[in-house]
């Protein structure tokens, strides 16, 4: 994404929206409204001030150094003074909060504001101990000649995702970071979506803003303004409050959804679309499914693949299952598969109840490998499969909606029926009653004296 | 009456005990019961749908009398409590400290249902001129072990509350509480008095219907006459002469056959359609993943296959409740079995 937002601006009008519209400044932006240690704070202002304290700070240090080195060289090895360092609290923050609430914008705003260059490194970058110190550790600890030239540029470190840091491949990553913040010459924000017990040694010493998301008022003036921008006038408010709904504070999601609806089919329901249309945290799953069913070809790859993931184990095995006959259709295949999964549901059951954790590898393999290695004479399915969210969440107990509720009372004013009885044998009675013809339902819900809604529900 | 009812089978429902369909026997026993103005705590077990609680309600109504209103009440075991019913049971188990004894400032532990439906109706006086309340409890069975806490009730408030206690399985009830009461077991309607009851109807409603096809209805409706009378109204629907192929295209509609088409889509080998009705089936019906495994398995005894792929296939229904016990998403279990018995398909 960020490669794009590079390019000429002729290129504009191809470019995705959150890149397009990208705040520039903090000026123009809404900022998301942060806390620290629970007490409210204005994030712009805070920012500025650990940049410009930062500074300072670091110029004092660097001086003080110069100094040690200085009377360093005059004594003998015993004698000499260690180098000191800027406390690590001020040397870097960080900003947690859910997806898409503008903790990455605001890092670019910020820098645009004071006229500093951001040095960036993602989730997308490996960020083992050998690469971030290339990326990083230069720019950090030049003080080449290059920096006295162009010192009105300054740098800022992003390092974004930073919870985004697991597995074997970003081995050693947080070791170098925390050396990274104790001798940096720039300052660093962090960015992360959530607390990550593993990432506590990171967090132990540095600041932490908890970032909440905008509220719905504003995002909607944001869309709308978006929309005005773009010329389109066919989504009403109610779609708009839908979409701005279902994303929950998330911005970028909802200026995702708006370019995807603009730019989707036309003859499509909005509502529907809307429904469609998936979000930046899910589309990971979705490659995931895609690759377990289609990539996979050893239980190694199978585990590679679930150890990576950041997606809740709790959850995966239902996405596997909702998708499952999307990439298998050989019934061998299918009962084969099923044949793990449900095995697989059922340990992880007993390790829910009984905390039997010692048999979590085996629900691991089975519901991942167990699944995707399951095709016996048939090739993987080829091409692109459209896959799903888990449509049909089980609660286990059995729960009647609103208008069921209040329908069942009236029918009991008129026939002693106990909730259960009404369900499963008397309301699919009238829904058929009812569908056969309208006068069959106007005589039925007057007589019973329902209200549209439930009227509706017969039908 | 001045409204008509458009729903036949409340239009049609019993309202004196002479009016209920066959099962004559019975009906002169507990005529003989009111006659004597006593009876001991009473069980009723026949299967499901057959007319159980409209005699235990229509008893009770000729019984009391006048006082009907105040001395009857209607209880559903299996119906869950609600969020304010359980909140109610919880503040009232506390014993307060100001009480004397060793449970003072405790917690007792009463089952929740007992607490609040049965045990304030019991311990009421009997109001008016009735020798005592009736109380029915509606599946009793599915009180489990909460069965116990009925014993004691039955014996202390005995003089002041009669019960009637309905169920479909008299395995389910504990031996102590069979003890205390007098079974009575309600048949299925006979054909003879089916036959009357429909033609009844048919004459009321001037239907057109033949005795072949009231056969077929009476099979079709396993014995219950609401289903029956459903079923007669739809048909009715689609012109007043009632035939057989008016009757199965409506019988078709109803759940059990959904079952049935979920079990021959599998059989079918047509997983992904199976999955999607057997979502529908869970949830337009609320059934849990349990009570869909006994539908197929009641369906799998009718249909017409051999001795091994019966057991096979019932070894499957099996294994698939028994892993769905422990399971986390009972949706995996379901469609585990559906893509099992599509698979044993290819192999018939």
């Amino acid at each position: 994404m960020r490669e794009i937002a590079k390019k000429p601006i002729n290129v504009k009008s191809q470019m995705p929206w959150v890149e397009k519209y990208r705040p520039k400044s903090m000026k123009e932006m809404a900022l998301p409204s942060a806390k620290v240690e629970g007490h409210r704070v204005n994030l712009a202002e805070e920012l500025t001030d650990f940049i410009r304290s930062f500074f300072k700070e670091i110029k004092i240090i660097n001086d003080e150094n110069k100094k040690i080195r200085a009377y360093n060289r005059t004594v003998s090895e015993k004698e000499q003074k260690e180098e000191i360092n800027l406390p690590p609290e001020k040397a870097a923050i960080l900003l947690e909060g859910p997806p898409g609430i503008g903790k990455t914008s605001i890092v670019y705003a910020l820098a645009h504001d004071l006229n500093m260059d951001v040095v960036e490194t993602n989730a997308s970058d490996t960020r083992t101990k050998d690469a971030l110190e290339k990326k990083l550790k230069e720019t950090v600890k030049s003080r080449g000649i290059m920096d006295f030239m162009t010192e009105s540029k300054q740098k800022l470190i992003l390092i974004d995702e930073v919870d985004g840091i697991y597995g074997t491949k970003d081995r050693g990553a947080v070791p170098t970071i925390v050396d990274l913040i104790g001798h940096t010459q720039f300052p660093i924000i962090l960015c992360s979506n959530e607390y990550k017990q593993s990432l506590q040694n990171l967090y132990k010493n540095i600041r932490r803003f908890e970032v909440h998301p905008l509220p719905e008022e504003e995002v909607f003036k944001i869309a709308q303004n978006i929309l005005k921008h773009e010329n389109i006038s066919s989504l009403t408010k109610e779609d708009l409050d839908l979409i701005i709904k279902k994303n929950m504070g998330d911005l970028r999601g909802v200026i995702n959804d708006l370019q995807g609806i603009s730019q989707g089919s036309v003859n499509m329901d909005t509502k529907e679309l809307i429904m469609n249309l998936h979000r930046d945290n899910t589309e990971e799953i979705f490659t995931l499914i895609r690759d377990l069913f289609q990539k996979v070809n050893t239980l190694e790859e199978a585990r590679s693949l679930t150890d990576k993931s950041d997606v809740d184990y709790n959850f995966l095995y239902k996405w596997v299952n909702e998708n499952l006959p999307t990439f298998l259709n050989v019934n061998e295949d299918i009962a084969n598969a099923y044949e793990n999964l449900s095995l697989a549901d059922e340990i992880f059951g007993r390790i829910r109840k009984n905390q039997e954790w010692s048999l979590l590898p085996y629900f691991y393999d089975l519901f991942a490998g167990g699944v995707a290695l399951s095709r016996k004479r048939s090739p993987p399915t080829k091409g692109f499969r459209r896959v799903v969210f888990p449509r049909y969440i089980t609660s286990g107990s059995y729960s009647v909606t609103g208008s069921e509720k209040s329908m069942i009372d009236k029918i009991n004013l008129k026939y002693e029926i106990s909730q259960i009885e009404a369900i499963q044998d008397f309301l699919p009675f009238l829904r058929i009653l009812c569908t056969s013809s309208r006068k069959q339902l106007k005589t039925v819900s007057d007589w019973l004296d329902l209200d549209a809604k439930e009227k509706k529900s017969l039908k | 009456m001045t409204e008509t009812i458009p729903i036949w089978r409340i239009k049609y429902i019993p309202t004196i005990l002479e009016e209920i369909c066959g099962r004559q026997d019975i009906i002169k026993n507990l005529k003989e019961i009111i006659k004597k103005r006593n009876f001991p705590h009473l069980l009723f077990v026949g299967s499901e749908g057959i007319g159980k609680t409209t005699i235990a309600r229509l008893f009770a109504k000729e019984f009391l009398g006048r006082y009907f209103a105040a001395n009857y009440k209607l209880i559903y075991a299996d119906e869950p409590l609600t969020e304010e019913e359980r909140n109610l049971a919880k503040s009232e188990s506390y014993v307060s400290t100001s009480k004397i004894g060793s449970i003072a400032g405790k917690r007792i532990t009463t089952p929740a249902f007992i607490k609040v439906k049965v045990k304030p109706f019991v311990q009421l006086k009997v109001l008016g001129d009735a020798p005592f309340k009736i109380l029915i409890v509606k599946n009793f069975e599915v009180l489990g072990a909460n069965q116990q806490g009925f014993r004691r009730l039955m014996e202390i408030y005995g003089n002041n509350c009669r019960m009637i206690l309905i169920t479909t399985k008299v395995s389910g009830i504990i031996e102590p509480i069979a003890s205390r009461c007098q079974l009575f077991l309600i048949s299925q309607v006979d054909f003879q008095s089916f036959r009357e009851l429909i033609l009844n109807i048919s004459q009321k409603e001037s239907l057109q219907i033949d005795d072949s096809v009231i056969e077929v209805l009476y099979n079709l409706s396993e014995g219950k006459i609401s289903r029956a009378i459903d079923l007669l109204q739809l048909c009715s629907l689609n012109g007043k002469n009632i035939d057989l192929d008016n009757l199965f295209q409506n019988s078709q509609k109803f759940r059990i056959d959904i079952v049935r088409s979920l079990l021959l889509l599998t059989l079918n080998g047509d997983f992904p359609k199976a999955r999607e009705l057997a979502r529908k089936i869970i949830s337009n019906y609320k059934y849990s993943a349990s009570e869909l495994f006994k539908l197929l398995l009641e369906e799998l005894i009718k249909l017409p296959l051999s001795k091994y792929a019966r057991s096979k296939l019932i070894n499957l229904v099996a294994d698939a409740d028994f892993r769905a016990l422990d399971g986390m998403d009972s949706d995996i279990q379901i469609s585990a079995l559906l893509s099992k018995f599509c698979l044993f398909s290819e192999n018939l």
